[in-house]
């Protein structure tokens, strides 16, 4: 194994500046691909394992310059556009970007070489060595592109740039044993302990999940702060979370993360050509729900914190 | 006074303040009441005093005339007012200065038509100027210049007045001068007619001026005049006309005109205190009685007589000249010994006074050409400036510095805007308290790099480095002086890059108007584009700069500064005012500009288009720009495509530091009027929508009428795409210590800087940031969605305050369009 070649990766974005994932100031790089299909997922363009096109109804003036130059757009009625997703994304040149005057077909996903992301990260060194920062490999899936996250892991080692990766879980063992040394901070997400409801959820076993953490946790526990989505309906019952919890304290870690929900991803479902199944209310939960679940991570011994924006005027 | 909670929809700002005492409650609220109001009181009693001083010595008579104004002011002490003395009798005053620009104001009288500067710079109609209009409506007020209230025996009385100066008054005289001297006076006024300079700043050109409130308050007026005395006395008599002699004779006339304003309100004090019931209030008024006795005529003997000593000095010298940007500086340096020693104060009583303090800063108004006013959107720049190094290079914030920090969290005024001198030793106590600040959504305080400055001061003046840092201040938007050390009537007109590159594109010809500036030079290739541009600008601003030069010859022979000169260094020892070159530092006039990002990035897409990717050519650029891109969306898509300034792209970059070196270089070449090079510097304040109004399209794919970018080295609205680090990385490339001032703004959703990690993580990108090193940062940390609801419903939203250049304004009495360019800046930490 190793890098004998120059890995290139599939990444959806790259965002600077990045505050809340890991410590300090980060920068973020959104691999593309998951094992896992979320149903509440607000990044949904970071599923697929290849590019593919979204399109944006905003910016469409409906000229359809588009359905002209490919056949899989299709202009069905004024003020429509649907895309053949199982004939696009197979070429290589993607013409029908060129052809859009507003810009509003986009292409999710570009090929990139461990040399250009490592310039965009390196760029912001000062940033991170004044706020205790670094980079945070996120998706998608990090361990589903094995040999470019190593490339990368190995490359900020070697520039003195601190790494944490926010995986799902759901990856080879042998991966993650390999790669723990050169990963400063596991964000490591965990959502629901009942393997039928996890599967119902997000369309996969957890058994590996849990498999994985449980080694991880042996190896390096204050390397991993958990973090847990509270999903309406999915994984914030009390049951649920009460069962997160005495997984997390009988495996010895001690800090967790809890996500409020949101729904700000549900705008690109459509561009994408899917439908949004979740509330898209933000914040349907009452105010106080973070806080009471928090009380529960803390009953069992944990450190916890909540993202939730707190209360106007508190 | 609890602030309303905010809708629920928008992310909140994270730190809300109230005033900590009703009183300062009080005062805010009546503040915001207040209709703006235009008080003749003091042109009045100058105009009295310039009729019958014909004759007289120059600078002896404007001393005179001051003085006279200052002794015949009405003395006004409103209900609760603790701290005695206002520029006007109003809570929301402005002092029309019809000694330096009747012209406007006869223009004003005379309802002719406005200007072509006029329509392209809006005022806002919101809030106190709402106000103004319903009261005009209801109380027989007429409306004056837009939003001020003057009574018609009073508008009439004024009327007179601005017939008197309209042929005496300094833009009258530089006009003689100028018009007469300058060979490109042409291209001047049509340069004024097209929007390639601001308006004419005779109307309000003092300011950038920050006076030694030290050495007033240490040394007290008395004691100075005793030294000009013995000056004078020391003169032979067959000196009569040693120039000296005069401004000293001068000086001590203001003086003692000073000491009367303040006696004045000494006896005012203490006749309310007699007929006063409430014992509470009696006793504050007999303590005021006392205070305005001692100070300023003799040092202060505590916190709060320091702190009126402080304000006598600052008004008497804000009425002798229509200032923007006249700042009290380091004000928690001056008073901290006062603080310090002070046994029975506390730090509570402390904010408190600051809470007032900063209210009647807010309280001044001023009242100019309307192109002036909407410039500056009301605003008076007075900059107060905390912490930073002392002389000895030792961190120099202070318990009073988080005192000031805390009254503005409490009160949100607009005056004073607040400013950190950024040091990496500086406490953490402090800086967090400073971004606590910023939090709250007011856009102070500004960061700027302290050492940054010293390279550009050190460079031009070679004066030592401890004194650069005891002094080093910013007076006005972001450019620093030394206060008590610095020439104080810089240029504050702006140069508009913008219509350079208009003028450029289209072969001397403006168009927007068809006013031909520059004779045909037909443009074939990239390289033609630039230079044609740089060939452009130099023409602009060597105009412009010697356009200036008579100005400040008329200033001298009109309005020279006599009061504010005696507390510069070092005119009394010299014996010359500021005019004749009294101020150790007279590097201070700056050449202004705005709006190179835009030039750059438009340089960047021709040379993107036209030469590399051959999409279009040259002709068919030019001919998209002039038709607006009209039906070429998808080459202007192209356009916005192409490398934009604010990515750390150098393509571009390079670019800009190309045409930034050129400008300063330029700019250094001429002397100003007292014989030294002009300083290089770029702001913004509102000039970024004006001039952009008047710009047609650009090649970087902006539409005509659009605004500029805003700040110096800020990328235009929705192009920076790399995030808040690459804008830093982009703006670093420039060595910003060849500039007198420099700005970048950057706008966070408040969710990017929650929490104290939030706080932390703000420090450390301004660290870095300075590191580089940069000069100038500060940060918008409001909600778009929210600004946006605050458009819609104006009557929720009356305190809110936003940042916009070097200054904050309230969201309601901005025009639209600026409300529009602070929620089109891109928004970083979604």
């Amino acid at each position: 194994m190793g890098s004998n070649a120059m890995a290139v990766g599939l990444i959806f974005d790259i965002q600077h500046y990045a505050v809340h994932d890991g410590p300090g100031i980060r920068t973020l790089i959104f691999f593309k691909g998951c094992p896992l299909a979320c149903a509440w997922c607000s990044n949904p363009e970071s599923q697929a394992c290849t590019p593919e096109l979204r399109h944006d109804p905003a910016r469409c003036a409906h000229c359809l310059s588009c359905a002209k130059i490919c056949s899989a757009v299709i202009g069905d009625a004024p003020g429509l556009l649907r895309i053949d997703r199982a004939r696009c994304g197979h070429c290589e040149s993607w013409p029908c970007l060129e052809a859009c005057p507003r810009g509003a077909l986009l292409k999710v996903g570009q090929r990139i070489s461990v040399d250009d992301v490592m310039s965009r990260i390196t760029a912001d060194k000062a940033f991170y060595d004044n706020s205790g920062g670094g980079v945070t490999f996120s998706g998608g899936e990090p361990f589903a592109q094995p040999e470019f996250l190593a490339d990368l892991l190995a490359r900020c080692r070697t520039s003195g740039i601190r790494a944490a990766v926010e995986t799902c879980g759901y990856a080879a063992m042998p991966d993650i044993a390999r790669l723990e040394p050169l990963i400063d901070l596991f964000l490591y997400d965990l959502k629901i302990i009942d393997p039928q409801r996890h599967r119902q959820w997000t369309g996969r076993d957890n058994a590996p999940i849990l498999e994985n953490l449980r080694f991880l946790a042996g190896r390096c526990a204050e390397k991993i702060v958990l973090r847990v989505p509270l999903i309406p309906g999915g994984t914030d019952g009390e049951a649920n979370l009460a069962a997160i919890a005495e997984f997390s304290r009988a495996l010895g870690l001690s800090r967790v993360e809890l996500l409020a929900y949101h729904a700000l991803g549900a705008g690109k479902y459509e561009g994408l050509g899917r439908i949004y199944r979740m509330p898209t209310e933000d914040s349907w939960h009452g105010a106080d729900q973070p806080t009471q679940a928090l009380r529960i991570f803390k009953a069992a011994g944990l450190t916890g914190t909540t993202d939730a924006t707190p209360a106007a005027g508190s | 006074m609890t602030p309303p909670s905010e809708p629920k929809a928008f992310a909140p700002r994270e730190v809300r303040g109230a005033p900590s005492i009703p009183t300062s409650a009080f005062l805010k609220q009546r503040y915001l009441d207040a209709p703006l109001m235009v008080d003749i009181e003091y042109i009045r009693h100058l105009t009295d005093s310039h009729r019958h001083t014909t004759g007289m010595e120059t600078l002896e008579r404007r001393a005179e005339d001051h003085a006279h104004a200052l002794e015949r002011l009405t003395p006004v002490i409103h209900a609760q007012d603790t701290l005695a003395a206002n520029k006007t009798r109003f809570i929301r005053g402005a002092v029309p200065y019809a000694n330096y620009a009747a012209g406007p104001f006869l223009k004003e009288l005379r309802s002719q038509e406005q200007d072509a500067q006029q329509k392209l710079t809006e005022q806002g109609t919101g809030g106190g100027i709402a106000r103004t209009r319903e009261q005009a409506a209801r109380e027989g007020y007429c409306v004056f210049s837009g939003k001020f209230l003057i009574s018609p025996q009073d508008l009439e009385e004024f009327s007179a007045i601005c017939a008197y100066w309209e042929t005496k008054c300094l833009m009258a005289e530089g006009e003689k001068l100028w018009k007469k001297a300058l060979p490109q006076a042409r291209f001047l006024e049509d340069g004024w007619a097209i929007g390639l300079y601001t308006a004419p700043h005779e109307p309000c050109p003092e300011g950038r001026l920050i006076l030694d409130f030290e050495m007033a308050a240490s040394r007290g007026y008395a004691s100075i005049i005793e030294e000009l005395e013995g000056r004078i006395a020391s003169c032979p008599p067959s000196s009569a006309d040693d120039p000296r002699l005069h401004f000293w004779r001068a000086a001590r006339r203001a003086l003692q005109g000073g000491l009367r304003f303040a006696e004045n309100y000494a006896h005012e004090a203490a006749r309310q205190a007699r007929i006063e019931r409430d014992a509470a209030r009696r006793q504050e008024l007999e303590a005021m009685a006392r205070t305005c006795l001692q100070v300023p005529a003799l040092p202060p003997r505590n916190f709060r007589e320091a702190m009126q000593s402080f304000w006598f000095t600052y008004l008497l010298g804000h009425l002798e000249g229509s200032h923007l940007g006249y700042s009290p500086g380091r004000l928690d340096q001056l008073l901290y010994p006062y603080y310090a020693q002070d046994p029975d104060l506390r730090f509570d009583a402390a904010v408190a006074l600051l809470e007032e303090l900063f209210v009647k800063m807010t309280q001044i108004e001023y009242i100019a050409s309307l192109s002036w006013q909407g410039l500056g959107h009301g605003n008076l720049y007075q900059n107060l400036i905390l912490g930073g190094l002392d002389g000895d290079g030792r961190p120099a914030d202070n318990e009073l510095s988080l005192a000031i920090l805390q009254a503005q969290i409490n009160m949100q005024m607009t005056q004073p805007t607040l400013s950190v001198w950024y040091d990496d030793s500086l406490s953490q106590r402090f800086l967090m308290k400073a971004v606590d600040c910023v939090k709250t959504g007011v856009g102070y305080p500004a960061f700027f790099n302290q050492k940054t400055y010293v390279r550009h001061e050190q460079a031009v003046s070679g004066l030592p480095t401890a004194t650069i840092l005891s002094r080093a201040a910013i007076g006005g938007c972001t450019e620093p002086v030394l206060q008590g050390m610095s020439y104080g009537v810089v240029q504050a007109g702006f140069v508009n890059h913008g219509k350079l590159l208009d003028l450029a594109l289209n072969d001397g010809v403006d168009p927007m108007t068809g006013v031909r500036m520059f004779p045909s030079r037909p443009l074939t290739s990239y390289e033609d584009t630039e230079a044609s541009y740089i060939d452009k600008m130099h023409t602009a601003v060597r105009t412009w700069q010697q356009y200036w030069n008579h100005v400040m010859q008329a200033h001298r022979a009109t309005v020279p500064l006599i009061f504010c000169s005696v507390f510069v260094n070092d005119c009394v020892a010299r014996g010359r005012c500021m005019d004749d070159g009294g101020a150790i530092l007279n590097r201070t006039p700056t050449t202004l500009s705005s709006g190179l990002v835009n030039v750059a990035n438009s340089l960047a897409a021709v040379r993107k288009l036209c030469c590399e990717d051959r999409i279009c050519s040259f002709a068919d650029l030019r001919q998209a720009v002039a038709q607006n891109w009209r039906g070429l969306d998808a080459l202007r898509r192209k356009a916005l495509d192409a490398p934009k300034w604010g990515n750390d792209d150098d393509a571009v970059d390079s670019i800009f530091l190309r045409l930034f070196d050129e400008y300063c270089r330029w700019v250094e070449g001429q002397v100003n009027y007292l014989g030294e090079p002009y300083d290089p510097s770029m702001l913004a304040i509102s000039t970024p929508v004006p001039f952009g109004k008047a710009c047609a399209a650009f090649p970087d794919g902006r539409l005509a009428g659009e605004p500029l970018a805003d700040g110096v080295t800020s990328p235009f609205p929705g192009t920076d795409t790399h995030g808040p680090t690459a804008v830093i990385r982009s703006s670093s490339k420039v060595d910003h210590s060849r500039i007198r001032g420099g700005l970048l703004n950057l706008k966070f959703h408040p969710s990017a800087l929650r929490g104290e990690n939030g706080s932390r993580n703000l420090l450390a990108l301004i660290k870095t940031y300075f590191d580089k090193p940069g000069f100038h940062i500060q940060f918008n940390v409001v909600d778009s969605d929210m600004l946006r609801d605050a458009q819609a419903h104006p009557e929720r939203y009356r305190d809110l305050v936003v940042r916009v250049a070097g200054f904050s304004a309230y969201w309601v009495e901005m025009s639209r369009a600026l409300q529009d360019q602070v929620i089109w800046r891109t928004e970083h930490g979604l």
